[in-house]
Formats: C-alpha cells, sequence, structure tokens
C-alpha cells in the first residue's frame, strides 16, 4: 500500500468518522448530563435527515434544509423530553426503554410519510468536485463535513468548559442537590440540553443526506455506529466523542481494506475488547 | 393459604387443557404461531433469567440462540445422526456462553448492556460472513426436524412440553439459593463481596445457564422454520426479547410468556391486517414503561396484592 | 425488593403429570387446514413481499404491479375469477414462512407468489412446495432454479449472473482487457459478479481486482478508493439497488471517475429509484438489464403509462416482475382451464411463451427458468426530461446457464466469493 493510498483511506476514515462525531456529540453530551442512554437517537437523525431531504426539495436551498432539519429534530426532542422521559427521570431502565419505544414509531412514522426508497440530497454546487490533493481529487464536501464537526467539536467544547452555562451543565452533573440549592432550574436545563442533543442528531441527518442516503432502518445502523464511538470514548465524554469517532472511523476504514471480510463488524470486536479492560472507556469517569 | 394454592394449582391445570386442546380446536396456522409464542417466550425467559434476578439487561441474547440454532441446522445438513446433531448444538452453545460470560463477568448496567450488543453484532456478522458454514445471506436450506416431531402438531407439542420443563426450572433456580445469590449481586454488589461471594463466578455462571435456554430456544427455531438464516439472530431479535420481558414483566416467571404472545400476535398476526405494526408495539412499549412499570404481570400481581390484602387490613381495624 | 416467584411444589408436579399426558394424548392427530385444490370458476391465489422493514420499497412495487395486472384484465385469466390475498413479509424469513403457512392454511390459496428477497425466498418456496403447492418466484438466487431446482418452483425472472454474461463478453468486445468487479459480499453479489468475471475471463479478459462490499454499507469512499487504485480498463458493478447503489454512485463521482474510467452496472443499478437521487449525473450510465422503461415496445410503454398514470412514477423492476409472473399466472391458468394442480400447473406455466413480455420475447427453460432477451442501456432523457432507461443493443434468448450448455454449468459449483473465472 503506497503512502498516498494510506493518506487517501485515512482521510476517507476520518471523514466518515466526522459525521459519526456529530451524532456521538449529542448522544454523549445528554448522557452526561442527564444519565440517558438514548436509544432514540437514530430515529432523530433519520427524522431530521427527512425533513431535511424535504425542506430542500421545496426550497432548493441547503442551509434552509439544514436549518428545517436541525429544527425538526429538536422539537422531536422537545416532546420527547417534555411528555415521556420527565415522567420516569432517573430511572436507568426505563428510560432506555421509553427510548426505544420513542425510536420504533418514529421510524414507523418516517417510512409512512417519505416511503421506502432511498432519499438523499444532491451537495450544493459550491460543495460539489473535488479538491487536488497532491495526486488525487478528494471530495470536497467531504473535506467540509469534516471542517463542520471540528468546529462544532472546538465549540462545544469553549461552550462546556468557558461559558456559564457550560459551568450550569457541569454543575447539573455534579452534584444535582448543591445545583438546585443554588437556584439552579435543573429539569430546564436538563430539557435545554436534551433539545440541543436532537438538534445535533438532525443536523447530523442532513449531513449524511449529502454524504450518505437516507433509508429505513439506517437509523438503528448509524445508531449502533454511535454507541461504539461513545462506548469506546467514555460514555459522557466530549473528548472521548472526538477521539472515539476518528478511531472508528480509521478502524471501519482500514478494516475495510485489509480485512474486507470482517467489515461488518470489524468495529464492534474492538469495542468489547476495550470494554472488557477499560470497562468506562477511553476517557470515561469509572462508575459504580 | 390453601385456597391460593389450590386456586394456582387449578389455574395451572386449566392453562395445561388449553394447551393440550389448542391443536385440535385451532386452525394449524394459529398453531404455528403458538409453537413461536413458546420459542419467543423461552428466548424471552432467558433473558429474564437475567434481567429479574441479577439485574443484567442483555441486548445480545440472539447471538446465544444462533450458536443453537446453527449447530442444529448445519449438523442437520451434514447429516449427522440426531444425538451427534444435538452434542454439536450444545458444545455450540456452550462455547458462545462462556465467551459471553467471560466477556461480561466484570460489568453491570449500561456496560454489561453495551457489551452484550456488541457481541450480539459480532455473531450476526460471522453467521453473515463464513457462509461456506453458514450459508451466508441465504441461509441453510434442507433443514428437517427428526422423526418424532416431525408433524406440526408433534412439534407443537414438543415445543410446548420444553417451555413447560424449561418454566419449572427456571422458577427452581428462582427459589433456590443461586436465585437469591443472584438477587443480592442486583440489589449491592459491594455487600456480596463483602460477604465472600465472587461476584464475578456468580455472574459467568448466570450468564451461562441463560445462554443455555438461549441456545435452546435456538434449536427450537431452526427446527420451527426448517430454514436458517442470519436474520433469526439478527440485533432487532435481542431486542425484541427485551421488549417481551419488559411489557410481560421483568422478574415475573410469566412475564415473558405473556409478552412474548403480544409481540408475536403484533409482529405476525396483526401485520397481516396493519401496515403500520410497528408503531403499536412502540405505542405498547411506550405505554407498559409508563404506566406499569414492572410489566403486565408484575402489575396484575401488584393488584391482585393489594386486593388480597384489603380484607386483612379491615380484621385489624 | 424481592419479585414474587411462584411458590407451589403441588403445582409443578401436577405440571408433570398433565405435559406427560398431553405427550400421550398427542398420538392421535390433530387435523390440518388448508391445501385442498378447488376446480371450477375461481381462484385464491397468495402474494407475499415486504411492505415495511428496510426493502418496504421494492415490496410495495411488487404488490403494485400485480394488482396492476388483474385491474387491467378485471381480475380473470380466461374465464377463471382470481382473487389475491396479500401478506407482508417484512424481508425476514421467519416472518415470511409464518405469512406462507398462513396463506395456505388459513386462507386456503393454492399457489404462492413472491416473496423478493433469497432468504425470504428460499423459505417460503422451501414450505409451499413441501406442502405440494405451486409457488412462482421473481427472486434472483441462482440455485433456485439450479441446483435446488424444485418442479413446484418456476421463476418468472432472471437469476442474478444471467444477464451479466452478456456483459462480460461485450466489455471484452470493446477492447476492454483488464476489469474490476464491485458486488455486495453475499450471495447475489457474487452471483452478480460470477456472470460477468466468467464471461469476461472466457473471452480472454483479466480480473485485476474484485472489491466486495457488505450489504448496507454507509461509506464507499474506501471501497471506490481501492478499485481506483487498480487503474482498470473498465469497472464493473453488480449491485442490489437501492442506497449501496447511490452511494456506491456518489463515491464514484464525487472521487471525478465518472469520466475517467468506463463503468457499466447489472440489471438493477441504474434503476429508477437511482435516477431520482442521483439526476442528471448519471446520463449516459450503461447497464445490462431485462426491464427497461423506456424501451419501444407497446407493452411496456402502455405499461408506463398506466403505472404513472396510478402511481406518479415510471414503475422499477419491481412492479414490472410482479406484473409479468402475474402475467404468466393467468397464461397458465387458461391453458389449465382455471384449474391449480401442484406440478402439473408449473408444467403449464413452463409452456407459457409470451412474444411480448415487459421483458420481450419469453420462454421458459426445463429447470423453470426464464430465456429471455438481455438489453445493453444507456441513461437518456425522456422528452418532459425525466431520466430513464433506453435500449443500445439487445442479445436475445439469453438463459441462465450462459454459453455454457446445462450440463457443463451446473458441473462447478455456484457462484462464490472465490470465483474467479479459471
Amino acid at each position: 500500500m503506497s503512502l498516498d493510498e494510506v493518506a487517501l483511506q485515512a482521510l476517507n476514515g476520518l471523514s466518515f468518522g466526522a459525521l459519526l462525531f456529530l451524532l456521538a456529540s449529542g448522544f454523549t453530551l445528554v448522557f452526561g448530563l442527564m444519565q440517558i442512554v438514548n436509544l432514540a437517537h437514530g430515529a432523530f437523525y433519520l427524522a431530521g435527515g427527512y425533513v431535511g431531504v424535504a425542506a430542500f426539495g421545496a426550497s432548493g436551498s441547503f442551509p434552509v434544509a439544514v436549518a428545517a432539519g436541525a429544527a425538526a429534530a429538536a422539537a422531536i426532542g422537545l416532546a420527547s423530553e417534555r411528555l415521556l422521559l420527565r415522567r420516569v427521570r432517573g430511572q436507568e431502565l426505563p428510560e432506555v426503554l421509553l427510548t426505544v419505544g420513542i425510536a420504533l414509531v418514529l421510524a414507523d412514522a418516517c417510512l409512512a410519510l417519505f416511503g421506502g426508497n432511498p432519499r438523499a440530497i444532491p451537495i450544493p454546487d459550491t460543495l460539489a468536485g473535488g479538491v487536488q490533493l497532491g495526486a488525487v481529487t478528494y471530495p470536497t464536501y467531504r473535506l467540509v463535513v469534516l471542517s463542520l464537526a471540528v468546529g462544532v467539536g472546538v465549540l462545544l467544547y469553549l461552550v462546556q468548559h468557558r461559558t456559564r452555562l457550560g459551568a450550569l451543565i457541569r454543575a447539573g452533573v455534579d452534584d444535582r442537590e448543591v445545583a438546585e440549592s443554588l437556584g439552579i432550574d435543573v429539569p430546564r436545563v436538563f430539557t435545554a440540553m436534551f433539545v440541543f442533543g436532537s438538534a445535533l442528531a438532525g443536523l447530523a441527518g442532513v449531513v449524511a443526506a449529502g454524504l450518505l442516503t437516507l433509508r429505513p432502518g439506517a437509523d438503528t445502523d448509524i445508531l449502533l455506529f454511535a454507541l461504539v464511538v461513545v462506548v469506546v470514548g467514555g460514555l459522557g465524554s466530549l473528548q472521548g466523542a472526538a477521539v472515539g469517532s476518528a478511531l472508528i472511523g480509521l478502524v471501519d476504514a482500514f478494516a475495510k481494506v485489509w480485512v474486507p471480510e470482517l467489515s461488518t463488524f470489524a468495529v464492534f470486536a474492538p469495542m468489547a475488547v476495550v470494554l472488557m479492560f477499560r470497562p468506562s472507556g477511553l476517557f470515561g469517569r469509572s462508575r459504580p | 393459604m390453601i385456597t391460593v394454592r389450590l386456586a394456582k394449582a387449578a389455574a395451572a391445570a386449566v392453562a395445561v387443557a388449553a394447551v393440550v386442546a389448542a391443536p385440535y380446536v385451532l386452525p394449524s396456522y394459529v398453531v404455528s404461531l403458538l409453537t413461536l409464542g413458546f420459542i419467543a417466550a423461552l428466548l424471552a425467559g432467558s433473558v429474564n433469567l437475567l434481567a429479574g434476578q441479577a439485574g443484567l439487561v442483555s441486548l445480545g441474547h440472539a447471538g446465544l440462540a444462533a450458536a443453537g440454532a446453527y449447530g442444529v441446522a448445519w449438523a442437520t445438513v451434514q447429516g449427522l445422526p440426531l444425538p451427534a446433531t444435538l452434542g454439536v448444538a450444545g458444545a455450540l452453545t456452550l462455547a458462545v456462553s462462556v465467551l459471553y460470560a467471560l466477556t461480561t463477568m466484570r460489568t453491570s448496567g449500561i456496560v454489561f448492556l453495551m457489551i452484550t450488543l456488541a457481541l450480539g453484532i459480532t455473531v450476526f456478522g460471522l453467521a453473515v460472513k463464513l457462509s461456506s458454514v453458514t450459508g451466508g445471506q441465504n441461509g441453510l436450506t434442507g433443514i428437517r426436524r427428526p422423526e418424532p416431531i416431525g408433524e406440526w402438531w408433534q412439534f407443537y407439542f414438543f415445543t410446548a412440553a420444553v417451555y413447560g420443563v424449561c418454566l419449572l426450572a427456571m422458577a427452581a433456580m428462582a427459589r433456590s439459593p443461586f436465585g437469591l445469590t443472584l438477587r443480592g449481586v442486583r440489589e449491592s454488589q459491594s455487600r456480596m463481596i463483602s460477604l465472600g461471594y465472587s461476584v464475578r463466578a456468580v455472574k459467568f455462571t448466570a450468564m451461562v445457564v441463560s445462554g443455555g435456554f438461549a441456545g435452546l430456544a435456538g434449536v427450537l427455531l431452526a427446527w420451527n422454520s426448517e430454514f436458517m438464516s442470519p436474520s433469526a439472530v439478527s440485533f432487532p431479535r435481542s431486542a425484541l426479547a427485551v421488549v417481551m420481558v419488559i411489557v410481560g414483566g421483568t422478574g415475573t416467571l410469566l412475564g415473558p410468556l405473556v409478552g412474548a404472545a403480544i409481540v408475536v400476535a403484533t409482529e405476525y398476526w396483526l401485520s397481516s391486517y396493519l401496515e403500520r405494526w410497528p408503531t403499536v408495539l412502540g405505542v405498547a412499549l411506550i405505554l407498559v414503561v409508563l404506566f406499569a412499570p414492572r410489566g403486565i404481570v408484575g402489575g396484575l400481581e401488584g393488584l391482585a396484592g393489594t386486593l388480597a390484602q384489603r380484607p386483612r387490613r379491615k380484621e385489624k381495624s | 425488593m424481592i419479585p414474587r416467584t411462584w411458590q407451589s411444589r403441588r403445582t409443578a408436579r401436577l405440571l408433570l403429570v398433565v405435559v406427560a399426558l398431553a405427550l400421550a394424548a398427542s398420538a392421535c392427530a390433530p387435523q390440518e387446514d388448508g391445501g385442498d385444490a378447488q376446480a371450477g370458476g375461481s381462484v385464491k391465489l397468495g402474494f407475499i413481499s415486504p411492505v415495511t422493514g428496510f426493502v418496504a420499497a421494492l415490496g410495495t412495487d411488487m404488490r403494485r404491479g400485480w394488482e396492476m395486472y388483474w385491474s387491467q384484465n378485471g381480475g380473470k385469466a380466461g374465464d377463471t375469477t382470481v382473487e389475491t390475498v396479500f401478506e407482508d413479509d417484512t424481508g425476514d424469513p421467519d416472518v415470511a414462512l409464518t405469512k406462507a403457512r398462513r396463506l395456505v392454511e388459513q386462507e386456503q390459496v393454492q399457489l404462492v407468489a413472491g416473496p423478493i428477497l433469497a432468504n425470504t425466498a428460499y423459505a417460503v418456496a422451501g414450505y409451499v412446495a413441501g406442502r405440494g403447492l405451486p409457488t412462482v418466484q421473481m427472486t434472483g438466487a441462482d440455485d433456485l432454479t439450479q441446483r435446488k431446482f424444485d418442479p413446484l418452483v418456476l421463476r418468472v425472472g432472471y437469476t442474478s449472473s444471467q444477464s451479466n454474461f452478456p456483459a462480460g463478453q461485450w466489455a471484452y468486445e470493446q477492447g476492454h482487457r483488464q476489469a474490476v468487479t464491485i458486488c455486495p459480499d453475499y450471495a447475489f453479489g457474487w452471483e452478480s459478479c460470477g456472470g460477468f468475471v466468467s464471461a469476461f475471463v472466457k473471452a480472454g479478459g483479466k480480473i485485476t481486482k474484485q472489491v466486495w462490499h457488505p450489504l448496507g454499507t454507509q461509506d464507499f469512499s474506501t471501497y471506490v478508493s481501492q478499485a481506483r487504485q487498480a487503474n482498470p480498463d473498465v469497472v464493473f458493478v453488480g449491485s442490489a439497488g437501492g442506497p449501496d447503489a447511490i452511494l456506491l454512485y456518489k463515491a464514484w463521482t464525487g472521487f471525478g471517475l465518472k469520466d475517467k474510467i468506463p463503468l457499466i452496472g447489472n440489471c438493477c443499478f441504474a434503476d429508477q429509484v437511482f435516477l431520482r437521487e442521483v439526476g442528471a449525473e448519471a446520463l449516459g450510465l450503461q447497464s445490462f438489464t431485462y426491464w427497461v422503461e423506456g424501451r419501444e415496445s407497446p407493452a411496456v410503454q402502455n405499461f408506463v403509462k398506466a403505472y404513472e398514470q396510478q402511481h406518479k412514477e415510471i414503475p422499477s423492476l419491481y412492479a414490472a416482475g410482479a406484473y409479468t409472473m402475474a402475467q404468466v399466472v393467468a397464461e397458465a391458468l387458461k391453458k389449465t382451464g382455471g384449474k391449480i394442480e401442484g406440478k402439473a400447473f408449473i408444467d403449464a406455466a413452463r409452456q407459457v411463451s409470451l412474444s411480448d413480455s415487459l421483458y420481450g420475447a419469453l420462454t421458459f427453460d426445463d429447470t423453470n427458468n426464464v430465456v429471455g432477451p438481455v438489453y445493453l442501456t444507456q441513461v437518456a432523457r425522456r422528452e418532459d426530461g425525466t431520466l430513464w432507461s433506453v435500449v443500445e443493443q439487445s442479445f436475445p434468448e439469453v438463459s441462465q446457464f450462459g454459453s455454457e450448455g446445462k450440463e457443463a454449468f451446473l458441473e462447478h459449483p455456484v457462484f462464490s466469493r472465490d470465483y474467479t473465472g479459471q
């Protein structure tokens, strides 16, 4: 394998990892704050993506599609949190199961509304085509997705560590009672975080409609990837999600080249191994 | 107390009589659904063994069923005699169960859930990829049930009997000292450790036993379809088994059976009449979690308990 | 809190006794339902396709195609009234099997048509034929009419490899000497690529790399990069269609390969779903297939027109395939005078010969598979601007055994991942 080829496959892996990060960051932030394993996150991604495709069809504008997709997922997230999840707050298992129920209903609604055919958004002209990198042409859109993920990651890090909002969020994690005694409206912060995480899923869905396609079942497929990312990285850790997505993206890409016959589950076996030796993941806090 | 026992015995007798009468009065297609229901209930029961007693929710039990199912399927297609076929299925199930047990015995809660999920998907991936053995996506055809249970009604009775025996075994296990140890692990690991128990050994054993029941469900599954392909052991199958347990009632003996009945009825029967059956399943799950957190059987037991206690309170006052 | 358990030992003993009794009682066998063939003025058929789940789109199209044939013919085949019971198999073999049982044992249908995925088709065909009832299939799985041939199973369609034999021959004749194949890594892909590879190698070409991707691959960039690295004269894609086809082609054009390396697709690559999502980038794309929506034939154009009027889209291979299945069943019913009696019905159906079906002139070989034309097609614009495929060249009477005879063909094992044409 030449150096060029290695570099090319590394870029392929990293740009897929970038999409995974957009999805995994929302998932892990929600878990970090609220301890909710949101198995409907993939369905939020799918629904947001489909709405983005529809908005693109109506407006022809990519930014409008992104905004519509994120907003739709945020709205679904708001409804789920306010109407359902809030009723079982703090009970780990019922929360997971509720999200499974939401995922079932939402995926079926997507099939009913958008049909079973794969749907995609054509990449806008400004982002179509390729960039010359040395001897190879690399698709511009993939590089844009990569930079978008880096941008979102940096922004999330800054918000979490440099702002009052971030401090509030971290306070909610560390000691809920103290935070409440200081006059912080914890349920409200929770809702806001859940809605924000859902919006990130919707954003990822629209981005994926340009990079990949949306179809029935894409929700569980991508959710499994995102789960692997956050579990390897450490549940609740933003840095973990960043490192995990890069790692999983790379493992996926190089497994496809070197051990193609194992490619469907090449990323799951390493996850089991990581968990055996570090059950809390690479960056996770150890939990009782 | 005696009346309660009598009532329970009568209920059990009625249930068994109904099971026996079913193929004589119901259409054969409905009987095939009942057969499927018992198989699903057995798999759900194996999940319940871990979830109900030890609080360990597995999202990868279809991978354990796969071991039994592919063991039987492969050995039958190779033309091995029945004892050897069952030996292959048993050995494969044991091997996969031990693998599951070794990788999960240090964990609990969400991490346990995630590792079993990963293991289940890995087994599914192997079933797809090892196509020279498993037939890949196209699956293995030409599986035949052994002679004495070849007919559909014979297989129905056989499945019901196997389920009945497993149910009794699970009930005995829940009552046994081992069952108490498992519940101890759920309540407080640290207390169990200070009492001198090896939590890992307990979890290891529980997983291997649960894997045995799941593998048996897999054997029945392969015999039922007389066909085996990876989708029978895919992630949604594992997830549905958990849904059955939750909807029926975690930790209750009959919960998995009730849950399996509901899921099988929705997936196989309702889907003939209603295209949007996944929505029905999702809504049912949401309603149960919100309004009957102990599941249908758990909720009914609670209700029965309250009703039974009411007169006693009156006596006191 | 410790959950209650069932505490009565006496109950347990009682249960055991009753189970034993039950086993003893089971000596007298209950009656099974269904399976009686009714002669006379009407027949009841079962139709299974996935209308929910991950291949819901295909199953929905199939149902529409099947319904359209019968509604155009007044629900009759000659004097026989035809009733259909529809079932959803969700793309899962166990569900498919249970639904087949319902159709046969409860609805008492006399013939089952469908489903589409190879594993569901094997499960259904095995059960239905095992009950002595005929079944018609449109799935591609080669062995269904080859090494696992069953006289009760008729395929109204092409095997996965069948339409790709002409592709390999043609590619060589165009002057290509080194080819790369990209196919999904399961039986359908192995067979699709196998057809191309066997003909291309036989003609004298060389396969420099075979890229296998998992079904449902999300990211194709790695695979496209590998194909490019091999620097071939031509790339053959044997796709199962759907998202994989779209994603693969998007990656292909994204890496700027569209005008650099010629790419030819199989039956299911550049279908209408693909064209709707890929758009103008697909213009000029060449494929080898049997359903061509832009073929100039009255049968095809009438069907497209009627279908488009009703469903607002150009019919897919799956709609056309199910329509043709219905047509063959109807023709066979006319031959048997409305009787469906196991093998006799399939034998009658095998004698059906259609001069102008949706695929073209169609006959069947003696292992119940279609012998029919394959077309080299190109993506073009219709007058109204819609993208569709038109015929560039026809290859008549292509058999499932390619240019080899039946005996020679059946001597080697079914195409697999390891098949290299040697």
